[in-house]
């Protein structure tokens, strides 16, 4: 990673609390980080540890409790569909709308004219192969396809930056594999930012430049592996002695954080 | 072919029931009394056609835009949803008959009693209808709209109100129902015109006939309704139909 480029992304002490019934709950705690320009980080975690409230923050759709994001150098309070595009678990496509409908969608709210929408929605078919499907309906794919459709549409406004929030986490191993893959090329061929959460550690070190490990309750970033396996990539790698060992790597530092707060609990008995 | 030799036969038999007076005149009309009512006065029955036709439009116009933005509010505002579900669950469950003395004596006899009276019988499984549709769908689909710079109006008509549109649907065919029901009934208890005024005065001097092309009429509406929901439903709702075939 060359250190001249720019930092879209940059968290500065992001905190979020939560109340339930009046307790407060420390869903994130000083959470710093930043991601440049062009590069893929992931966010590994437990489940429940804030994730996808962090996600949410750095889209706009949630605000913090403390400390702020900055995208390209100004905060953001709420959406900016035109940077930040966001990805969910689901596809969450429109389904009374067909493919190109559902692709051309977001571009409508932006405002764009019809043949320009017309012209980005068979761009974006045909940079995630899928040309041939722009008249069918969302319920006539399948899953994978689905996921590859929401990623053409997220990409359909030329954001600079794709949050991707545990995309690929409903599907089966075996298409979780060819989406790795699938969006490695588009990443490659398109040189977004993005910033992709998991819970898979292979999924996270196949995929990223950088991971970001967190811990739970409160979600605290514990760790930064720098991913320096070499691309492209291929499954191959998974097998690697490298990748074991940065997987063991990440794999320490989130069983250390369990043993931590075990021993916490211990001593406040 | 079959069919029309189906119906043959039957108009066959009802009419051998009235000449060979199996049964009394004033039980069952023969399908040559109907026809004959409708070639003595049917200037007077498209007269009350008209009458009762624009009290159902009426009606339907303001029970539909009324009970889907009723509806849409309670759905989206969560404060709202669940104090006012309840509401309208429970009152929907009067009988709003027995409040129609009351209107009558607010509107008076003429149209607008009819009018009001059928409409609010139909806002009410409008609104549910709606409510629960909004309610029921899925939030990341907010979520989504919102991340792709909705404003709330879009986030409504453009993510939720289409999103709802087969419960919204469902409401519409009871709402629609229960209005051609309220304004007949509401004319054969007390109007000035109307199908349900003419099978009300024709029941009163036996004119047995004349009461069943009075049915038919009724009938009529309520089939022209039905097709004309038909229609919207394959234009908004033929999606889910596609969606449940394909699992």
């Amino acid at each position: 990673m060359t250190p001249a480029r720019p930092i879209v992304i940059e968290t500065r002490r992001l905190g979020k609390v939560f109340s339930v019934d009046r307790a407060p709950i420390v869903a994130l705690e000083d959470i710093s980080f930043s991601v440049p320009e062009g590069s893929f980080v992931s966010l590994v975690g437990p489940s429940g540890c804030g994730k996808s409230t962090l996600l949410q923050i750095l889209a706009g759709l949630v605000s913090s409790s403390s400390g702020e994001v900055l995208v390209d150098g100004v905060a953001v309070r709420h959406p900016v569909p035109d940077k930040i595009s966001v990805m969910f678990q689901d596809a969450t496509l429109l389904p009374w709308k067909r493919i190109t409908e559902n692709i051309e969608f977001p571009l409508e709210i932006a405002g764009m004219t019809a043949a320009e929408r017309h012209k980005r929605a068979a761009e974006m078919l045909a940079l995630v192969a899928l040309a041939e499907f722009g008249e069918r309906y969302p319920h006539e794919l399948s899953g994978g396809m689905r996921q590859r459709i929401a990623i053409a549409r997220a990409l359909a406004p030329n954001p600079r930056i794709l949050l991707m929030d545990e995309p690929f986490g409903a599907l089966d191993e075996q298409t979780r594999i060819k989406m790795g893959h699938e969006l490695l090329r588009i990443w490659a061929k398109t040189k977004k930012t993005i910033f992709f959460i998991t819970h898979s550690l292979t999924e996270a070190l196949f995929l990223s430049d950088t991971v970001l490990v967190m811990s739970h309750r409160p979600g605290r970033i514990v760790g930064v592996i720098e991913d320096t396996l070499p691309r492209p990539r291929t499954y191959d790698i998974i097998g690697s002695a490298e990748f074991g060992a940065a997987r063991n790597r990440i794999w320490k530092l989130i069983s250390q954080d369990d043993d931590e707060a075990a021993e916490g609990g211990m001593a406040s008995l | 072919m079959r069919r029309l030799l189906v119906i043959v036969v039957f108009l066959g038999a009802w009419e051998a029931t009235r000449r060979f007076d199996l049964v009394g005149p004033l039980l069952v009309a023969s399908p040559g009394e109907i026809v004959g009512a409708l070639v003595k006065s049917w200037p007077d029955y498209l007269g009350a056609l008209r009458f009762t036709v624009t009290e159902i439009a009426i009606a339907l116009a303001a029970a539909w835009t009324v009970g889907i933005a009723t509806g849409a509010i309670a759905g989206t505002i969560p404060f709202l949803g669940a104090t006012s579900g309840p509401l309208l669950s429970s009152l929907f469950a009067v009988p709003l008959i027995t409040w129609y003395p009351l209107f009558m004596v607010w509107f008076g006899i003429g149209m607008t009693s009819k009018i009001i009276y059928a409409a609010v019988s139909g806002f009410f499984p409008i609104a549910i209808n709606t409510m629960n549709g909004i309610r029921g769908t899925d939030p990341r689909y907010v979520t989504f709209g919102r991340a792709i710079g909705c404003s709330h109006r879009q986030v409504v008509f453009r993510i939720l109100l289409p999103m709802a549109m087969p419960s919204i649907m469902s409401g519409l065919r009871i709402g629609t129902a229960l209005i051609v029901i309220g304004v007949i009934v509401a004319e054969m208890l007390a109007s000035l015109g109307g199908i349900g005024y003419l099978i009300s005065y024709y029941r009163s001097i036996y004119a047995t006939g004349h009461v069943y092309l009075g049915i038919l009429f009724a009938l009529a509406c309520a089939l022209a309704a039905n097709w004309g929901l038909t229609l919207l439903e394959r234009r908004y709702t033929r999606w889910r139909e596609l969606q449940i075939a394909e699992r």
